[in-house]
């Protein structure tokens, strides 16, 4: 099936995949073919005609996305009859459609409205009058709101539950212009993957409950991001905004495709977990329950370096880079560096797919570093010291018990990117910026190194920054790349690429 | 004209038992076909020119063909899902010879290597699946089907389902999909030749009519039932009658024969001595004729095709001159509207809309620019969809309007009338 042949299309010749599917060869050549029902993680269905081809031999125009590529197959994308009817179906499509785009949460990356610009531009030749109404605000459970009359039934988000999830909470109910999505009565979305049906959803039938009126997305920002949330490290796009007089916030995360780790898609948890970068974030820098000067915290850090031998502790989270300055500053002051990983498990989060048990973002990196994990390890290092740096661990910024017990009697300073009350009366709690504020490298639990840009510009301090005061390292992500990693490593930072880079 | 080989013992009482119908020649080619090898009974049915009788018209013997070459486990399964308007042939068999149906099934399963037949029929058939299930349970106490057909060795079990209402149900794919279980929703159609699939198994879908030609197809060889109609169109079919006719009814004729004298003749005219308007020949999908097209038109594939429109099922509907042509087409529509799977855009919108176009119409809340619009979305709903429900509305409507343009016209200016007032 991989032979190559060569078929024209549009007048233009190139070398395709014989018996693949001619949609997705299109689109791959950057051929506007409008589609509703194909997604390249759904495969085709057949249903929405939208994607009719010409092609030379055929008497009737063919849909894309069930037509095998052939030896020399001429194919005609946008000549005037086939333009023509591509136009009369997406008029069907529009029939009943509210064309209530204004209070809409998809306008602005809406496939209907994005094909009804490229080439409807049709009047309405129904009075509205007669427009068939359906249910407007359903809410189907998990953050999920459907919009029943907006639906052009392309069975997307039915088949994502049929043959992706197999939750099968969705299917389409009542027959011909009647036909509609629907769950079971009084039932409603279970799966832990279910809001990717929004993002499935060409137009702005599913929408989220988390998401909806919050902003009108040709405003917002997007940086590609690694979800932190557990070790499998799903690629997102952070889409985020800063409104006048406001600082700048994520609004949602998005999967971004990588076939190698999370394909199109990401779990309900991860994608809501936006909310953890917003909100309860630690704005200043606290000593002994009162509120004291960067510098003055600054000195005192580094009066304690110096002098208190400290047992430097780690976020298994951490980004690559931020790990290997605080080895560089352990090395510096000759300090024990430890990464306790016990708190980051989680077996409950683990499922077949996407979701990992080990909750941490980056334990691969800590391993290749050589920083030590267990308890028993820890245990023993917080023997030789009375005093504990902490970066962002979260085990230690809200202990448990057990947690509690193994510091007791010992003085604490925190790094911490969130507002941990209770830690306010230690020694020192110093705010730093969270992944979303800066760029930074991951391996996940595949083995896979991937990268993630900054996304919000908030005007926080991040790790390398604050060690690069310290003890001169580099300031960013690619400095210390290239002074300290890519030795390691053998590459540029560039060449991790957007997909990532499997090591 | 009439020209009796599957309905030769309709008229017998109680020809639905076991009983009855074996002192009448039931299951007597099985003994015949058994000393044979499946592949001759396919070759039999090949040479017959044997075509399917659901509507479609294609060789049944091709089809037949699709499943045997695959050398895989397969099924027969029986499309009693007769739905289509003005169709009502099925259900005779069902009635009153359901015994010639099980010999069918037993040639065709042999012939096709296939264990396990399915009969799908129609939801709303309550007596006559029951009926049915009377006559298989008769044939099974009697040895007929079960594991040993006759004592020849060969298993054949049939089981029927009920459908639950559907017309869509009678398209082979839906009709599949919703025998698994699932929606009832036409699959996409292969690319090359290829036999349907029921849970995977190459599977032969026949229609009722086109199984129970089998037995005498087999009994008395291909010759023999070629000798009936015509050279591309050979054999018989039942052709039904209703409407504004003195006879309605089913009747068994050979293709070929000429509509006009089979309505006059075997129908004894239109009802209360009124004149022809026009006739739906074979099922509400297929184009209307007129009065003077009835006349030459001749009951055969090749010759309804000329004339521009189908055999289809060769249910004709027969309306006298009062008859309201769009009324009659508004009827058609809203069936059409109702009954659409609503998988494909264009017909799932496009029904529901030409619906609504022509209720306007009717009402007189319409414009001239409405026959245009009509003609235009049954342009769009042709050829573009999934399964030829789409295309067959859209000949149903492009039929009405190209023949009776008049009466629509008249209905409209009526409604621009009313507008001024």
């Amino acid at each position: 099936m991989s032979e190559m042949v060569s078929i024209s299309v549009d007048g233009q010749k190139f070398q395709a995949k014989k018996g693949a599917l001619l949609l997705p060869t299109l689109l791959e050549h950057g051929i506007m073919v409008p589609h509703f029902c194909y997604h390249e993680a759904l495969g085709p269905d057949g249903n929405c005609r939208m994607c009719m081809v010409s092609i030379e031999g055929q008497k009737r125009p063919q849909i894309a996305c069930d037509t095998p590529i052939k030896k020399d197959m001429v194919v005609s994308t946008k000549n005037e009859s086939i333009n023509d009817v591509k136009r009369k179906i997406l008029e069907l499509e529009l029939l009943s459609h509210p064309v209530d785009c204004p209070i809409c949460d998809q306008a602005g990356e809406c496939s209907l409205q994005d094909y009804y610009m490229a080439f409807g531009l049709n009047e309405s030749r129904r009075p509205k009058e007669e427009k068939k109404h359906k249910n407007k605000k359903l809410d189907i459970g998990k953050n999920i709101i459907l919009d029943q009359e907006r639906c052009v039934l392309c069975a997307r988000c039915t088949r994502f539950t049929q043959e992706i999830t197999k939750t099968n909470e969705l299917a389409i109910i009542g027959r011909g212009n009647d036909a509609r999505v629907s769950t079971l009565p009084n039932q409603g979305m279970q799966t832990p993957y279910a809001m990717n049906v929004i993002d499935l959803c060409p137009v702005g039938a599913l929408t989220s409950k988390d998401f909806r009126f919050k902003q009108r997305v040709w405003f917002m920002h997007s940086a590609k991001s690694v979800c932190h949330g557990c070790a499998k490290g799903c690629n997102i796009f952070i889409d985020h905004n800063q409104e006048k007089y406001k600082s700048d916030t994520i609004f949602r995360y998005r999967p971004r495709i990588n076939k190698e780790v999370n394909g199109h898609f990401i779990c309900d948890e991860g994608r809501l977990s936006y909310k953890e970068e917003n909100s309860n974030r630690l704005e200043q820098a606290y000593a002994h329950n009162k509120l004291i000067s960067k510098e003055n915290a600054i000195a005192y850090l580094l009066h304690a370096l110096n002098t208190l031998h400290p047992l430097l502790i780690v976020s298994p989270s951490l980004s690559l880079e931020e790990l290997t300055v605080i080895q560089l500053l352990s090395k510096h002051f000759k300090l024990e560096v430890h990464a306790y990983v016990q708190g980051y498990e989680d077996e409950s989060f683990e499922d077949e797919w996407l979701r990992s048990k080990d909750r941490s973002a980056n334990l691969a990196s800590i391993k290749k570093l050589d920083i030590k994990t267990s308890e028993k390890s820890l245990k023993a290092a917080l023997e030789c010291t009375g005093l504990i740096i902490n970066f962002n661990h979260f085990s230690f910024l809200n202990p448990s018990p057990h947690e509690q017990a193994m510091l007791l009697h010992k003085k604490e300073i925190h790094f911490s990117s969130h507002n941990f009350e209770n830690c306010r009366h230690k020694k020192l709690l110093y705010p730093i910026a969270s992944f979303s504020e800066h760029e930074g490298s991951l391996i996940n639990e595949g083995g896979i190194l991937q990268k993630y840009e900054a996304g919000l510009c908030n005007e926080r301090e991040n790790i390398l920054s604050l060690v690069h005061e310290l003890i001169a390292t580099p300031s960013t992500a690619q400095g210390v790349w290239d002074a300290h990693l890519k030795e390691v490593f053998g590459f540029e930072y560039e060449a991790i690429g957007d997909e990532g880079r499997k090591i | 004209m009439i020209q009796k080989i599957v309905s030769k013992n309709f008229n017998i009482k109680d020809s639905h038992k076991l009983e009855v119908a074996k002192a009448n020649g039931a299951y007597e080619s099985i003994d015949k076909a058994f000393k044979l090898k499946p592949v001759d009974l396919e070759v039999e049915i090949s040479k017959s020119g044997l075509r399917g009788k659901g509507g479609g018209g294609a060789s049944a013997g091709a089809k037949w063909c699709l499943v045997s070459v695959t050398n895989e486990k397969s099924y027969l399964v029986v499309n009693a899902d007769e739905s289509e308007p003005g169709t009502f042939k099925d259900r005779q068999i069902l009635e009153h010879d359901p015994h010639l149906l099980i010999e069918g099934i037993i040639l065709t399963c042999y012939a096709i290597h296939a264990h396990d037949a399915y009969i799908y029929i129609r939801g709303e058939y309550v007596a006559f699946a029951k009926r049915l299930e009377e006559a298989i349970a008769e044939a099974y106490k009697d040895g007929i089907i079960g594991q040993n057909v006759k004592d020849f060795g060969y298993r054949v079990d049939i089981t029927v389902h009920r459908g639950a209402g559907a017309y869509i149900c009678g398209e082979k794919s839906a009709l599949i999909e919703s025998l698994e279980g699932n929606r009832g929703h036409p699959r996409l159609k292969p690319h090359e030749p290829s036999p349907e699939y029921f849970f995977g198994k190459p599977t032969l879908v026949n229609n009722v009519e086109t199984i129970a030609t089998v037995p005498f197809i087999i009994k008395e060889g291909a010759d023999a039932y070629r000798a009936f109609g015509t050279e591309k169109s050979p054999g018989t079919l039942l052709f039904g009658l209703s409407g504004h006719i003195n006879n309605p009814g089913i009747y068994e004729m050979a293709f070929g024969e000429s509509m006009q004298a089979f309505i006059d003749t075997v129908g004894g005219g239109v009802k209360n001595g009124k004149k022809l308007k026009a006739v739906i020949p074979g099922g509400a999908s297929t184009p209307v004729l007129t009065a003077k097209e009835v006349e030459t038109a001749r009951l055969d594939y090749e010759s309804m095709r000329e004339v521009g429109s189908a055999l289809g099922t060769g249910g004709m509907i027969v309306m006298d001159e009062d008859t309201c042509m769009v009324s009659a087409l508004k009827n058609l529509l809203s069936f059409y509207h109702h009954e659409s799977c609503g998988q494909c855009t264009p017909c799932r919108e496009g029904t529901a809309w030409v619906d609504g176009i022509v209720e306007n119409i009717l009402s007189h809340h319409s414009k001239l620019d409405d026959i245009d619009l009509l003609s235009d979305i049954s342009k769009t709903m042709n050829g573009k969809t999934i399964c030829v429900f789409a295309p067959a509305v859209a000949m149903v409507i492009d039929g009405f309007i190209s023949r009776f343009k008049e009466e629509f016209e008249a209905y409209i200016l009526q409604s621009k009338e009313s507008v001024n007032v």
